[in-house]
């Protein structure tokens, strides 16, 4: 079943001045479990597509339905609450908050989502351990490498039990110790707990990791392939 | 958690964090300073017209107040005296006849008004034996004593058991005269009131103007003052004919500038104030606009507007609260000091005497202020944090998040 369907969708930048089409029609299907790269050249519509189903933006036309609910009728309050409940997102600057430690971090969107103290204490230790970081979780940002902060923005989008996680560029501030160590990680928790990844990416090593890569070009799908 | 983060993120810029508090601190403190200043000087007015003319409570008659004529008087009795003296809070009770004159020495002459008093009860109300610095208060031997001010003596040119002739009208409007003599030259720190009054034993002037137990005022001090309107109402009912007002209406002067504390400290909060809020609004404007992606990563994550809002807002009242405390514990610990040891301005004792104000001022400050102060603080920074918190809801994530 698709827990991700985008059926006609576009998006156009500028509509009254200079309109720029970013995306032009696109209709996409993501099924649970999978691990998706969309690619495609600079300005090919990856981010923007990712924006749209991840709800940071709407759709000019078309529409998204993410886990049975058509993210486009809900008001700005009501995809907040959904990003919160449904989506992990990983970012290319990693974006953590400098002021709390991993482990802080890790629990905020469970303090956001009114777990218990125990329950985000305990489930924040079992993802930085799963990440490798159980050493590290009394660390702040400032004091981790880029690929350690990246593990942790990984654990963070894990820790509201989304339906699946968004990575924008994930491996592009990372060197490739880090970028294998990361992409390791993902794979595994892909691979054991069945969570669903999909990547924007121009990273060769994150492509030849994906078991599913969707090419994007002009604002179109021009390929969708799926590796055995 | 969010109590947490809006607590460290203070602490991430602490040059700009600590300059802000720093201002805060400053301004409390110096509203603290100048609000209590104003006060010990404005009250250092009133305490000195209580204390060496007006009283608590005054008696007279109610066209004596219309037009202070001799004839407009009343009398007294020792019995009633007594009475009024006892009352609970009254410190004592001074009946005084005020005859207009013009005092008169062998080298200059000055219009006064003659002060007939009985000394020993004048003591308890105006303290005058203690502002005498020269020469004795009223001994028991010698007929005629009176007392005038250094200033006055200079200005008549007399000293110390010289003779001054005291000419006014007497109770027919005949122009009568006496001849007293310079006992003691007192000095009350209130020039008008020094120049413009001298002290003559009352028995002395009712004699010389006809009328034994005349009087056209009785002053009371009291030593709770607390106690004023029931001692009014008291007075009033023992001299039901009379007319018995307090300090504030014998003298509206005495209550305007009372009044003037509150305008004063009004405005000077205001001002402050004002300055704090476009401090605040400077400082957490460029922290949310520092911010931006990381507020982004926020609301991208499902942490909704009213968070961020309360966030920013919590941010702001911690800066607050952070400067109010060591603000207020500094401006209070500088009150206390103050008004322990005084300010002395005796650089300017010639400018504060000729409005009647004391040359050490000592700053005081009802502790309810600080609670005002403590509120307006927090409503600063409250109103302070509405704009950049609005700023900081407006933006989109999916922008913010990339921006560098």
């Amino acid at each position: 079943m698709s827990i991700i369907k985008t059926r006609g969708v576009t998006k156009v930048y500028n509509p009254d001045k200079i309109p720029v089409h970013a995306l032009r029609g696109v209709d996409l299907d993501i099924e649970a479990g999978e691990f998706t790269a969309i690619v495609g050249p600079s300005g090919s519509g990856k981010t923007t597509l990712l924006n749209i189903i991840g709800g940071l933006d709407r759709p000019s036309g078309g529409s998204v339905s993410v886990g049975g609910t058509s993210i486009g009728e809900l008001s700005d309050n009501q995809l907040i609450d959904f990003r919160k409940e449904n989506i992990g997102f990983v970012f290319q600057a990693y974006n953590l908050i400098p002021v709390l430690t991993a482990q802080e971090n890790v629990e905020f969107v469970m303090l956001l989502q009114k777990r218990s103290a125990e329950e985000r204490h305990q489930r924040s230790e079992e993802l930085l351990a799963a990440v490798g970081l159980e050493d590290q979780i009394n660390k702040r940002p400032a004091e981790m490498s880029g690929g350690q902060q990246q593990r942790v923005a990984v654990a963070r989008a894990l820790a509201p039990k989304p339906t699946f996680i968004l990575a924008d560029e994930p491996t592009a501030n990372l060197d490739s110790a880090s970028t294998t160590n990361l992409l390791d990680i993902m794979a595994r928790l892909n691979q054991e707990e069945g969570v669903t990844f999909v990547f924007s990416t121009h990273d060769q090593r994150v492509i030849d990791r994906a078991r599913r890569v969707v090419t994007l070009d002009d604002g179109q799908i021009i390929k969708d392939e799926v590796r055995k | 958690m969010l109590t947490t983060i809006a607590w460290r993120n203070i602490w991430r810029a602490r040059t700009r964090s600590g300059v802000v508090i720093g201002a805060i601190i400053l301004g409390i403190w110096a509203l603290v300073f100048m609000i209590s200043f104003t006060t010990g000087m404005v009250q250092s007015y009133v305490d000195n017209a209580i204390a060496t003319s007006i009283g608590h409570l005054q008696v007279h008659q109610d066209s004596f107040r219309e037009e202070p004529k001799l004839i407009y008087s009343f009398t007294t009795d020792d019995e009633t005296l007594q009475y009024l003296g006892e009352l609970e809070g009254v410190a004592g009770a001074a009946p005084r006849t005020l005859v207009d004159a013009m005092a008169g020495s062998s080298r200059s002459t000055r219009g006064v008004q003659i002060r007939g008093i009985d000394p020993a009860a004048e003591i308890p109300v105006t303290g005058l034996d203690q502002q005498v610095v020269e020469g004795e208060y009223f001994p028991e031997k010698g007929r005629n004593p009176v007392l005038i001010s250094q200033a006055l003596a200079n200005k008549l040119k007399v000293k110390i058991r010289s003779k001054v002739v005291l000419t006014f009208q007497d109770k027919n409007l005949e122009i009568t005269a006496g001849a007293f003599r310079v006992v003691g030259l007192f000095n009350t720190g209130n020039k008008p009131f020094d120049e413009g009054n001298v002290f003559v034993r009352r028995s002395d002037i009712n004699r010389l103007l006809g009328e034994e137990q005349m009087a056209h005022e009785l002053a009371f001090f009291l030593n709770d003052p607390q106690r004023l309107g029931a001692v009014q109402q008291e007075v009033q009912a023992k001299l039901p004919d009379l007319l018995v007002e307090d300090y504030r209406q014998v003298a509206p002067d005495l209550q305007l500038y009372e009044g003037q504390i509150q305008t004063s400290a009004t405005i000077f909060m205001v001002i402050i104030m004002l300055a704090l809020l476009f401090g605040i609004i400077n400082t957490m404007l460029m922290a949310v606009l520092e911010r931006y992606r990381e507020l982004g990563m926020l609301m991208a994550v499902g942490m909704n507007k009213v968070r961020v809002f309360g966030m920013i807002v919590l941010e702001t009242l911690f800066l607050a609260v952070l400067a109010l405390i060591p603000g207020l514990l500094l401006g209070w610990l500088t009150v206390v000091w103050l008004a322990d040891t005084g300010i002395d301005l005796s650089a300017f004792s010639g400018g504060l005497s000729q409005f009647g104000m004391s040359q050490i001022v000592y700053p005081q400050l009802q502790a309810g202020f600080y609670v005002q102060l403590a509120l307006a603080v927090a409503l600063t920074a409250l109103i302070g944090a509405l704009y950049p918190a609005w700023r900081a809801i407006r933006l989109r994530p999916v922008e913010a998040i990339r921006k560098i």
